[in-house]
């Protein structure tokens, strides 16, 4: 199975650790990347920019896209990155999501085929 | 022979074939006792959640039409278990043909290879049958969806019977079912044993589901009292069929006792108007001594010396204990109310619950006097806001005291906030034999 573990944390907690709280926050996401490297494999990963830093584009009535600062959805928690992995099944995914750190909410979200496209 | 209306229930697609068929009960007796492990040991083998259910519908109609004709097998659950893997092995077979990838469930490989899967059902080992239970009661399930979907593929109830006892509209229910079906196979939620440190929370999980089913079926929140103690009956159903693959989770063995000292009382629940009847006035005789028996040996094993139980399972102890001390009394008058004043002390200390004080305060003002049950009241208001409960009691300790107005304006409280009829009936009797308030008969 492949699978998109979405990270959610609350802004300004990272900019505020101190060195040891840092140390922690890494040592919690190896800890996650050995999970995941022993049971499956890692496919990409990301982590992301600060949601003030996004940039929404929607469509207005006409279809028009429109670009506007900031991200699609607030919130209090943002998504602050992303592991694409291949586990075998949901509880390893799960196993593996309760290694990162304790402050994030963790989402894990399937990935699916879309029958009949190709990327190119 | 003769027609049993109940196998008809067995298939979700109502079928013309079936549904006035003349069906041995031997077929509707072996979908009871065997459809779970039937489904356990198709899925383990094909892994195909859609294929495995149709094909065991299918197998159970063909049985229903060729049964009566040509007698019962000697080997039933054998005959259904053939017949739906030959349908299963159809489909695979047709889908290779259109060359269609359809998602496959996620089965613990290594488990399946060492256990190579028999033939006969009989010798099938018991922990399919939990990987099954497990598997429907994820918690990434939707917890109300979860208890549907383990009466559906661990009993083998019909989605009609389901929605009929959950009280919502077949379609609903269909689709709630159908819903988490397409989650466990598209999320990986997988047909296979958890780690031995993660099993005790499984199991737990399993038990809060059983026991959700369990108190949607006692709590007469709506619809007819029958109903729901069918569904109740379910619910120990499927706790039997857990605890039996997994005898050493305590958690199980405290909730089977608190199902069964519970729903021995059921014949004597209701009058035959349908009206609530209370406990010092049940028929004792109608209640199952077997069943109370029962419970009484699983708490006397459960809670032997040196035994330290987890909340979960000491909070179900604890309610089978009190249920037990109920079911023990031979008169409503010999009941121990000093020890089931104590056991609810020990589980409103667990819990903080306003429902488990409640109780207290009844037990209390048996115990002791009607005013110190009373005073444990004090405070519950915000806690139990919309509930008729707390002015139910309210006013049957107050009648106690002699305060007849507090009564009936408890009474009014409770009448107003009750939607349930016949407890609502049971209110306005109690009130109604109050008389009217002294003011009424004094000369103007």
């Amino acid at each position: 199975m492949r699978y998109v573990v979405l990270v959610a944390y609350e802004p300004g907690g990272w900019e505020a650790a101190t060195a040891e709280e840092r140390q922690r926050y890494f040592d919690a996401h190896h800890a996650f990347e050995a999970f995941v490297d022993e049971h499956g494999r890692r496919l990409h990963s990301a982590a992301l920019c600060d949601a003030d830093l996004a940039t929404t584009i929607r469509r207005d009535g006409d279809g028009r896209p429109l670009v506007t600062d900031g991200p699609f959805v607030e919130l209090t928690e943002q998504i602050g990155g992303y592991y694409d992995v291949e586990l075998p099944d949901l509880d390893s995914a799960i196993a593996a999501g309760e290694l990162l750190p304790g402050s994030y909410t963790v989402e894990i979200r399937p990935v699916m085929t879309i029958e009949g496209y190709e990327s190119t | 022979m003769r027609p049993i209306a109940a196998v008809a229930a067995v298939h979700d697609r109502p079928s013309p074939a079936s549904r006035d068929a003349v069906v041995p009960a031997v077929l509707a007796a072996v979908v009871r006792a065997e459809w779970g492990r039937l489904t356990s040991l198709l899925l383990g083998r094909f892994r195909r959640l859609d294929l495995v259910e149709d094909a065991l519908a299918d197998a159970v109609e063909a049985a229903a039409r060729r049964w009566p004709r040509d007698g019962a097998p000697d080997n039933p659950a054998a005959w259904l278990h053939t017949t739906a893997r030959r349908r299963v092995l159809d489909r695979l077979r047709a889908e290779a043909m259109a060359q269609r990838r359809m998602p496959l469930l996620v089965v613990d490989a290594l488990t399946r290879q060492e256990t190579p899967v028999r033939a006969d059902p009989g010798d099938l080992v018991s922990d399919d049958l939990l990987r099954l239970v497990l598997m429907c009661t994820h918690p990434a399930l939707d917890p109300a969806a979860a208890s549907a979907l383990a009466l559906r593929l661990v009993l083998g109830v019909s989605t009609a019977d389901i929605a009929r006892l959950f009280f919502v509209p077949e379609p609903t229910m269909a689709a709630r079912i159908t819903r988490a079906k397409k989650k466990i196979v598209a999320a990986g939620i997988p047909f296979s044993m958890p780690s031995a440190g993660d099993l005790p929370d499984r199991v737990a999980g399993v038990a809060r589901t059983a026991y959700l089913a369990f108190t949607a079926g006692y709590a007469p929140g709506s619809g007819p009292d029958v109903v729901r103690t069918e569904l109740a009956g379910e619910a120990v159903r499927l706790v039997r069929v857990v605890h039996a693959s997994c005898p050493d989770q305590p958690v199980l063995q405290a909730l089977l006792a608190l199902m069964v000292l519970q729903h021995s009382r059921r014949d004597a629940r209701v009058d035959p108007v349908g009206a609530a009847v209370l406990l010092p006035d049940q028929d004792r005789t109608r209640w199952h001594r077997d069943e109370i028996a029962e419970g009484n040996a699983l708490l006397g094993s459960l809670l032997g010396p040196g035994r330290k139980l987890d909340v979960l399972t000491g909070e179900y102890a604890l309610q089978a204990l009190i249920a037990a001390e109920h079911a023990n009394a031979s008169r409503a008058e010999e009941t121990a109310w000093g020890r089931i004043a104590a056991h609810y002390a020990a589980l409103e200390a667990l819990t903080g619950s306003p429902v488990v004080r409640l109780a207290r305060a009844v037990a209390v003002a048996e115990a002791q006097e009607p005013a110190d049950g009373l005073a444990l009241l004090d405070g519950l208001a915000d806690d139990l806001a919309g509930s008729h409960r707390l002015p139910a009691v309210e006013a049957e300790l107050a009648v106690r005291t002699g305060d007849l107005d507090r009564a009936r304006q408890a009474y009014a409280r409770a009448i107003a906030l009750c939607g349930h009829a016949a407890e609502t009936a049971y209110l306005r009797s109690r009130l109604t034999a109050l008389g009217p308030p002294a003011w009424q008969d004094e000369p103007p």
